[in-house]
């Protein structure tokens, strides 16, 4: 890394309706440099990345590569300028395949029959295959999107954000949301790598242990505004995280653990065939319940399978007692169930409604008994939970798409809140969402245990496993391996089994 | 390359191939003078006019849109044609004017729609609406008969016995299966259906390419309608209507479903044939028009169903959790 400065964002603003998302925002990267973007949900960092990358236009402001004033216009712009991103969320199409991915919008070219120009297909596949094998992908360039795994479509985004011929500046907005440990540690040694060859990465983050491994300088967001810069090495995380939020958060996961009360979910040899086999568990009144496993372990799929959203082929599902069997997930509401689900995009919210609108959507027939919707009465319950859960949103009659992730994680929160749901089912909760929104939801978590529901959570984050959960459960390859107490839980022995290495102690 | 992508979608198709087997069986036992010569071209020849609009309409399919305007610019262009022609003006350029008035629709459509985001139900329901309309003010509601033979070649001629019509068909067909195959505009089709945001993001320009896409929709409906008017030997002001409902029909069982970004051009040419066979079947077992909407939509529903059972059974066998 040098001091050279290769990227320069001068006053950038920008204006949403109703949100000043960027407020004279400056920025200075160096060339070979990872500078991390940190910044509280909402903060702008998405924003401001878009702006460089040619998605959306600033208001004000000037940028400068390698000293020279440079328009970014459209994504081409940027492309040309060597600036290369992947996007918080995927940007992939899940019929086409790898290749035709990666070069979506640069396909290379040759000139066909009649000179017409045509698509240089030979080409593109052997690049793509060196591509892959540089991200350390061994896959078959011809495979389809929607047949990958998650973990496989980030590293493939990663791909195409390589596959830039003059790539300069890497811009990763979160791109280690959806990967576990093995795979962070294949990305960051591509990033040491690229980095290496003099190219600067531009780092987004809600992962504090994540900045100390791979930053170099730290650069802060708070509501749209700059608040500093600073090198990484001589910043404790706590002085970050206060520059980050504006106050000290000692102790991100508060948990009193009390007596739990008797069982509320009992799961009995549940099995489906290629998902899991013969999972035994049971969640009681007050108690945060722990899974953790690598992805594709099958925690999602079981709590599909408890809430009617999948089928299953043997076992039983128990709520209080009680034998039931969901074959939708609106019998599971019914039963007094909620889920979180880990994609909250496609599976937790209705984007195109407007955030009061999801607020109130799973308790429609409790909010509305005489089956009529008051527009009124939708805007104060949303309201209330735009307070509590500290939403930053303008108002609540904005869609939900216009929001932050983590904002947007919150909405689904509020909404399953609302529903008073005594068996809650936490996908990946705090998936993509700021140290100071995370602490909030475990304290609502925390409430929620102490006010007597059930808590199922799933994470794929070791520490809030470890620091929120009664117990822990950790599932390999379908099944339950192990069981840990909140006491004897230690993070070696969770990986251990997780990674199907079993008790090597 | 083009071979593999080719095999790839061949070996998706025995489904439907079959299904056009087993429908040729059907009336070759049920219907006398069904397998003839004589009908295997008629067949043809009626083939060959739906899978020049499907095609179209396969691309605004894949698109993730619709053009509800096929139907009606194909009467449009094919009676402005025939009034061009019965002026005295020469064949070529009697088509070009069809097919430039033909691609006024396409302009308004992809302009509406591609540059101004209005609604692609909306904007094609209208012009639907529109183009229907002017076929028969100008013709006063009245079918415009008789043509030149040279000009009856294209859709009635034949070579060596076989329909000029399906080679015109054959030959526009390549250069679509060509062109969503092997060219950037033909793979930013596909990126626009699958999820237009992807493609924004990706730096394709989606307004430019809908706009293209229906352009080139409306060209190929308005060639559909002249080679109808060319086969049919008279201009009817609403000749092409209910060739809409063909046409999608021909997309959906030919395996690119609505929602775009997948699929493809050359299982509706098979989509077009199982219709044109079915029609031709139907009427010489002497079933009526209305009828026949009802089995053509049965059979839709049939073969979707087999799609979903199908694409079930795949995702059971393969359904392992993948892990890297
Ligand atoms: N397209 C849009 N239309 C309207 N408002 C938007 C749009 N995109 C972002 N915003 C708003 O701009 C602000 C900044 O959002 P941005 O996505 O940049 O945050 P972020 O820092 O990336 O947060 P996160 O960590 O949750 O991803 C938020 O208040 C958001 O609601
Ligand atoms: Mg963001």
């Amino acid at each position: 890394m040098s001091d050279q400065i290769i990227l320069q964002l001068k006053g950038i603003s920008k204006q949403f309706p109703g949100v000043k998302a960027l407020d004279n925002v400056s920025l200075d990267v160096r060339k070979g440099e990872v500078h991390v973007l940190l910044g509280e949900n909402g903060a702008g960092k998405s924003t401001l990345m878009k702006i460089l990358s040619g998605v959306y236009k600033k208001d004000s402001g000037k940028i400068f590569l390698d000293g020279k004033e440079v328009e970014i216009n459209s994504v081409n712009d940027a492309e040309n300028l060597g600036i290369g991103i992947i996007h918080q969320e995927f940007n992939l199409l899940p019929h086409r395949d790898i290749a035709q991915n990666i070069f979506l919008g640069k396909e290379p070219t040759k000139r066909g029959p009649l000179g017409v120009k045509v698509l240089d297909k030979a080409t593109m596949y052997s690049k793509c295959n060196e591509l892959l094998k540089t991200v350390g992908i061994d896959l078959d360039s011809r495979i389809l999107v929607k047949d990958l795994g998650i973990a496989q479509k980030q590293m493939v985004e990663i791909a195409k954000a390589l596959s830039l011929a003059n790539l300069k500046i890497l811009i990763m907005d979160e791109p280690t949301a959806t990967l576990t440990k093995g795979e962070i540690d294949k990305l960051f040694s591509i990033i040491r790598k690229y980095k290496s060859m003099g190219i600067s990465i531009i780092y987004i983050s809600h992962r504090m242990e994540e900045i100390q491994v791979i930053g170099d300088r730290v650069t802060v967001l708070r509501d749209g505004k700059y608040i500093g810069t600073v090198p990484v090495k001589e910043t404790p995380p706590s002085e970050l995280i206060r520059m980050m939020v504006g106050r000290e958060i000692t102790n991100l996961y508060k948990r009193d653990y009390n007596e739990p009360g008797p069982e509320a979910l009992k799961v009995c040899n549940l099995s489906s065939r290629g998902k899991f086999k013969d999972v035994n568990f049971s969640v009681r009144r007050g108690e945060i319940v722990g899974f953790y496993g690598l992805v594709g372990a099958g925690r999602t799929e079981v709590a599909k399978a408890i809430f009617g959203e999948d089928k299953y082929d043997a076992g039983e599902i128990l709520i209080n007692g009680k034998k039931v069997k969901h074959h939708m997930p609106s019998q599971a509401v019914q039963n007094k169930m909620g889920l979180l689900p880990e994609d909250r995009r496609d599976e937790g919210l209705i984007t195109k409604m407007l955030l009061k609108q999801n607020v109130v959507q799973a308790s429609l027939r409790k909010v509305f008994p005489k089956g009529i919707l008051n527009n009124k009465v939708e805007s104060q319950i949303a309201t209330k939970y735009i307070t509590k859960l500290n939403i930053a949103t303008p108002d609540e009659n904005v869609v939900v798409a216009s929001l932050s992730g983590g904002n947007q994680q919150k909405v689904v929160l509020a909404k399953w809140l609302l529903t008073d749901s005594e068996v809650l089912i936490f996908d990946e909760p705090t998936r993509g969402i700021d140290v100071g929104a995370k602490a909030e939801i475990y304290e609502l978590m925390n409430d929620l245990a102490k006010s007597g529901k059930a808590i199922m959570m799933i994470s794929s984050d070791l520490p809030e496993v470890i620091g929120l959960s009664d117990r822990i459960y950790v599932m390999y390859q379908g099944k339950i391996v192990a069981e840990f107490s909140h006491e004897n839980a230690s993070q070696e022995r969770i990986v251990n089994f997780a990674i199907g290495r079993g008790d090597t102690l | 390359m083009t071979y593999a992508k080719i095999i790839k979608q061949l070996k998706k198709l025995p489904g439907i191939i079959y299904g056009l087997v087993i429908i040729i069986a059907f009336f070759g036992v049920t219907a006398d003078y069904f397998l003839t010569f004589m009908n295997m071209m008629n067949i043809l020849k009626q083939a060959s006019v739906l899978i020049v609009v499907s095609l179209g309409m396969t691309l605004a399919i894949l698109l993730g849109k619709i053009d509800m305007s096929v139907g009606s610019t194909m009467s449009l262009v094919g009676v402005v044609t025939g009034i061009c022609l019965h002026k005295g003006i020469s064949i070529p350029l009697a088509i070009c004017i069809g097919m430039a008035v033909g691609s006024i629709i396409g302009f308004i459509n992809g302009y509406l729609i591609g540059y101004r985001k209005f609604d692609y139900w909306i904007v094609t329901f209208s012009n639907m609406g529109i183009a229907q309309s002017l076929a028969l003010v100008i013709t006063n509601g009245a079918t415009i008969p008789g043509f030149d033979s040279s000009f009856r070649f294209l859709g009635d001629g034949q070579i060596y016995g076989v329909p000029v019509g399906i080679l015109i068909a054959m030959a526009i067909a390549l250069a679509i299966i060509y062109l969503s195959y092997n060219t950037k505009f033909g793979s930013n089709i596909y990126a626009v259906g699958g999820n237009e945001q992807v493609a924004r993001y990706s730096g394709i320009d989606t307004s430019k390419v809908i706009f293209k896409t229906y352009i080139l929709s409306s060209l190929l409906a308005g060639f559909a309608g002249i080679l109808l008017v060319s086969k049919v030997n008279s201009a009817n002001p609403i000749a092409g209507s209910g060739y809409e409902f063909d046409a999608i029909a021909a997309t959906l069982i030919g395996g690119t479903p609505f929602d775009g970004g997948r699929g493809g051009v050359l299982g509706t040419i098979i989509g077009a044939c199982i219709i044109a066979t079915l029609r031709n079947g139907l009427n010489m077992l002497g079933l009526t028009p209305p009828i026949q909407f009802t089995l053509v939509g049965f059979i839709i529903i049939l073969i979707i169903i087999f799609d979903v059972l199908n694409e079930k059974y795949k995702a059971k066998k393969g359904g392992a959790a993948n892990e890297a």
